[in-house]
């Protein structure tokens, strides 16, 4: 019981961050064809602007949250993941670093150069999130003592010595790349005006059609993947839960996007990913992560658990924390709300 | 040494070692300046002086700039843990786990919520709510290094922790864990060290201003608050915290001592080296000038008091790099006593009066801002080749730490990924900063005209 609702609290964690660093995600990707000026490019920018590291901090609670309640998980994933989570590091590097100073010099090379590795980090990173999430789906080498490393890629099939690319993991990365820019279009749409605005609305929809086909082009693989978990989810309440925001999402998604309501259709996009990734978190419940070699290999949430005591103690900080976060977050929600506007004499760094 | 090479362990450590100290040569600045930003602000909503309020916008810009490496550079510090020393994790994560995951909860949660409100949030929050600002991202750093330190503290003197059924680390007492006395001396040790690097800097603005006859208000004030707070924090760096650090380690982990003075043989009224070179092949500091009975006396209170050598300690207890170790300590108590006395003279021309008009001097104060640097990575350079070969002192070996599953070249290959960016990112920041210093405090635009940009 303790350890399934800490498996609750570190997915959600987890969701929390890609909900949010998500749009960023996706609005980084979508920079140079949404704006065309420079002035265009500041306010996707802006957009984005001072809440990027609040997004992060997300990721660094959940990573803090994982080690001290499943740690051997923490240690065998990390490490089995070696090259692919150092390439996420430095995409992230990158893409704080051109958030933070893109603007500090008015001047149109510095500028382009800096858009340039904005885009190409968050075209990366959504990749390689999309990727991680696949190998999650599919499982990984996993030898009996629980540890695995992985090439970028083996023979691109998806059982035995797998590596960190194979068909159904590229798929996945596809589909990661192209929902996040959905999402982050229906933001943009959300944040600016002028010409961002209506090209973002415009792209928005196109995006949310190509996610269609790919979703069940996914969804069926997934099935031939991993024919098991459907068998597990079914008795899981939080995967009927799951079932039901995505439902409640096509329906705001789709009335959001065709009355060009666009808060409306930004909650439905945001709860799209959220019902999506709660629905794959409850089917793969209580398997953490699958080994390809051999299925009793895997690990569970019950053997990579931390002792009784890390929970109980964690269960006096965590929520004293998470209290404060909200507060943080209601600040934050009501100080940056609204459309953001750049006027050039401005001096902000944005 | 060759054979080194070859040893995986080695490479996570140089890995590990090149980042973290990459990594806080920003947040001391971090976390001194946030000392100065809320007393400044406080200052202005006292005395409504505008001078205050433009010292706060101009080192809130710096202080941003800073604050985005800095945030940059500690990812990569927490992925670590899993990634090149997940056998680590697996044993303690249930323990350094819990104040890793606070420090997000808890710290970072607060800083970058902030950040932004205290960079360009001064117009539309007001004064009040901006000095609150301030006060939030300071309190958000230093819990920030509070948590963390604990974390390291744990590692120097465990305590708090119990062995788990499957042979692993789990925490006993929250409080004993969070209380660890190692930790707390640390930090107040630690914090102060940060601070004297915030004086230091904002000292070497104002003199560089003063120098070039530009900017005077503005300089006056940063000679006067950084020189004032660099004393302050420079004496308390030394005593009473230094001091406590050296009794807390000649209790706990006397061999480190032995070795960080170099002392090979044991006996009472040991001195402490001023001059000295240790010579591990040959067992002995070569042309020692010593202080007698001064290590006796800081270690243990009295001049008698008997203090071992490195020869009653078995050859593998001792710290691995000896000699490192040895000039990372002199050199941090030789810079933390020139910090002393210039920054008395500094204070003693200010008292006559004279601090603007000694051109000597300012150049001193000018060119003086790396070395608090210097004196941070060397102490952190003691605290952790001191507590080698541990990891965890007395319970769990380095060379059991690393990641067995990752290969020497996979690591090879990363850090010179870090080294590659981490080089870029530091001509970055330099070039970024220095156009700010060079801008200027007064040659600003309107304060909180980029409020619209994110309104
Ligand atoms: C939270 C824990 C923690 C903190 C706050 C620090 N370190 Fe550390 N350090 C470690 C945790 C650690 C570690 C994970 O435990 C390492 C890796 C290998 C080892 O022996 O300890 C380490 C190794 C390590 C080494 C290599 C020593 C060796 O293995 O020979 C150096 C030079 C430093 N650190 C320097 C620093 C500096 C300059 C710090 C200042 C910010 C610092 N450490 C803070
Ligand atoms: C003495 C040691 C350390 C101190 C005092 C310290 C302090 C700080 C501070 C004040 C920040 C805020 C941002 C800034 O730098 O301005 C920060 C950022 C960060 N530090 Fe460190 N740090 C230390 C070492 C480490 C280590 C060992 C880790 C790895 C676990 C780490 C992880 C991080 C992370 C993840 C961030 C970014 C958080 C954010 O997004 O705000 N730090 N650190
Ligand atoms: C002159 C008096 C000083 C004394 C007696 C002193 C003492 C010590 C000792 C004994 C340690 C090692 C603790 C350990 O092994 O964990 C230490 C660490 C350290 N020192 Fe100092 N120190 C002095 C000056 C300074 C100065 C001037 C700075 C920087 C401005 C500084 C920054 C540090 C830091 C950052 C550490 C590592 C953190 C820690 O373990 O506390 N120290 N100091």
């Amino acid at each position: 019981m303790m350890i399934a609702t800490w498996y609750a609290i570190v997915s959600f964690m987890l969701i929390t961050y890609i909900a949010l660093d998500g749009r960023n995600f996706g609005a980084g990707m979508l920079h140079w064809f949404v704006a065309k000026t420079p002035e265009e490019r500041r306010q996707v920018i802006a957009a984005i602007g001072p809440l990027w590291s609040w997004h992060e901090v997300w990721l660094v609670a959940f990573g803090g949250t994982l080690l001290a309640i499943f740690p051997r998980l923490l240690a065998s994933a990390f490490a089995g993941y070696y090259l692919a989570l150092f390439l996420i590091l430095w995409c992230f590097i990158l893409r704080g670093i051109s958030i933070e100073v893109g603007g500090h010099i008015n001047d149109r090379l510095w500028q382009g150069f800096w858009d340039f590795v904005f885009v190409v980090s968050n075209f990366l990173l959504a990749i390689l999130f999309g990727a991680a999430a696949g190998n999650v789906a599919r499982g990984v080498p996993l030898d009996a003592q629980g540890n695995f490393s992985m090439a970028f890629f083996t023979d691109f099939k998806t059982c035995g010595y797998v590596g960190l690319l194979d068909w159904y993991t590229v798929s996945i990365a596809i589909f990661a790349m192209v929902i996040l820019a959905a999402h982050g279009a229906t933001y943009l749409t959300l944040k600016t005006d002028g010409a961002v605005n209506y090209r973002s609305s415009r792209l928005a929809k196109y995006l949310w059609m190509a996610v269609v086909p790919l979703f069940l082009l996914i969804s069926i693989e997934t099935f031939v993947v991993r024919p098991d978990l459907p068998g597990h989810a079914v008795y899981n309440p939080f995967w009927y839960l799951g079932l039901l925001l995505v439902a409640a999402s096509i329906v705001t998604l789709i009335s959001g996007l065709s009355t060009g309501r666009e808060r409306r259709a930004f909650v439905g996009s945001k709860l799209m990913l959220v019902g999506l990734l709660v629905t794959g978190a409850a089917a793969i419940f209580p398997v953490m992560l699958y080994s390809t070699l051999a299925p009793e290999n895997s690990l569970t949430a019950y053997n990579v658990a931390a002792g009784v005591n890390s929970f109980l103690f964690a269960c006096i900080w965590w929520p004293l924390g998470f209290a404060l976060t909200t507060l943080y977050f209601v600040f934050i929600s009501r100080r940056y709300a609204g459309k953001v506007s750049v006027s050039r004499d401005s001096q902000g760094t944005y | 040494m060759d054979s080194n090479l070859y040893d995986p362990a080695f490479w996570s450590r140089l890995q590990f070692a090149f980042t973290i100290i990459y990594h806080y040569l920003f947040p001391q600045l971090t976390m001194g300046l946030a000392g100065f930003l809320v007393y400044w602000k406080w200052r202005a909503l006292r005395t409504g002086d505008e001078k205050y309020n433009r010292a706060v916008r101009f080192w809130a810009k710096i202080f941003g700039l800073n604050f985005a490496v800095g945030v940059v550079t500690g990812i990569p510090m927490e992925f670590q843990f899993g990634t090149n020393w997940s056998e680590f994790s697996k044993y303690a994560g249930g323990v350094i786990g819990q104040t890793l995951a606070m420090e997000g909860m808890f710290a970072f949660f607060l800083e970058s919520a902030f950040i932004g409100a205290l960079i360009w949030g001064e117009k539309r929050l007001g004064p009040r709510y901006h000095l609150l600002a301030a006060i939030g991202v300071a309190l958000g750093s230093w819990l920030s290094a509070f948590l963390i330190l604990v974390t390291n503290g744990f590692m120097q003197h465990p305590v708090g922790y119990q062995i788990e059924a499957n042979g692993t680390l789990g925490i006993a007492s929250l409080s004993a864990y969070l209380l660890n006395p190692w930790a707390l001396i640390q930090f107040a040790h630690n914090q102060m060290a940060a601070l004297v690097t915030g004086a230091f800097v904002v000292t070497a603005v104002g003199a560089f201003y003063a120098l070039r006859g530009i900017h005077s208000t503005q300089a006056g004030l940063y000679l006067r608050t950084g020189t004032f707070v660099g004393l302050v924090a420079s004496l308390l760096v030394a005593f009473p915290t230094g001091d406590q650090q050296a009794k807390m380690v000649g209790r706990h982990q006397p061999v480190t001592l032995a070795a960080m003075e170099g002392k090979f043989t044991g006996g009472p009224m040991a001195g402490v080296a001023v001059i000295g070179q240790p010579n591990i092949g040959a067992r002995r500091l070569e042309n020692p000038i010593e202080v007698p009975g001064a290590l006796s006396f800081l270690a243990y209170g009295t001049f008698q008091s008997y203090v071992r050598g490195l020869d009653e300690f078995p050859e593998d207890q001792w710290p691995d790099n000896i000699e490192l170790l040895y000039y990372s300590f002199h050199l941090m108590i030789t810079l933390g006593t020139l910090f002393i006395m210039l920054m008395m003279v500094a204070n003693f021309q200010r008292w006559r009066g004279r601090l603007q008009s000694s051109t000597w001097l300012l150049w001193v104060l000018m060119l003086a801002f790396p070395f608090p640097y210097i004196a941070n990575t060397l102490g952190w350079m003691t605290a952790e080749l001191g507590r080698q070969p541990w990891l965890i002192y007395g319970l769990f070996h380095t060379r059991d730490g690393f990641s067995k599953v990752v290969s020497n070249g996979d690591t090879i290959f990363t850090l010179i990924g870090f080294t590659g960016l981490y080089f870029v990112l530091g001509l970055l920041f330099l070039y970024l900063t220095g156009r700010e210093i060079a801008h200027g405090p007064d040659g600003e635009v309107v304060p909180g005209a980029g409020e619209e940009v994110i309104a």
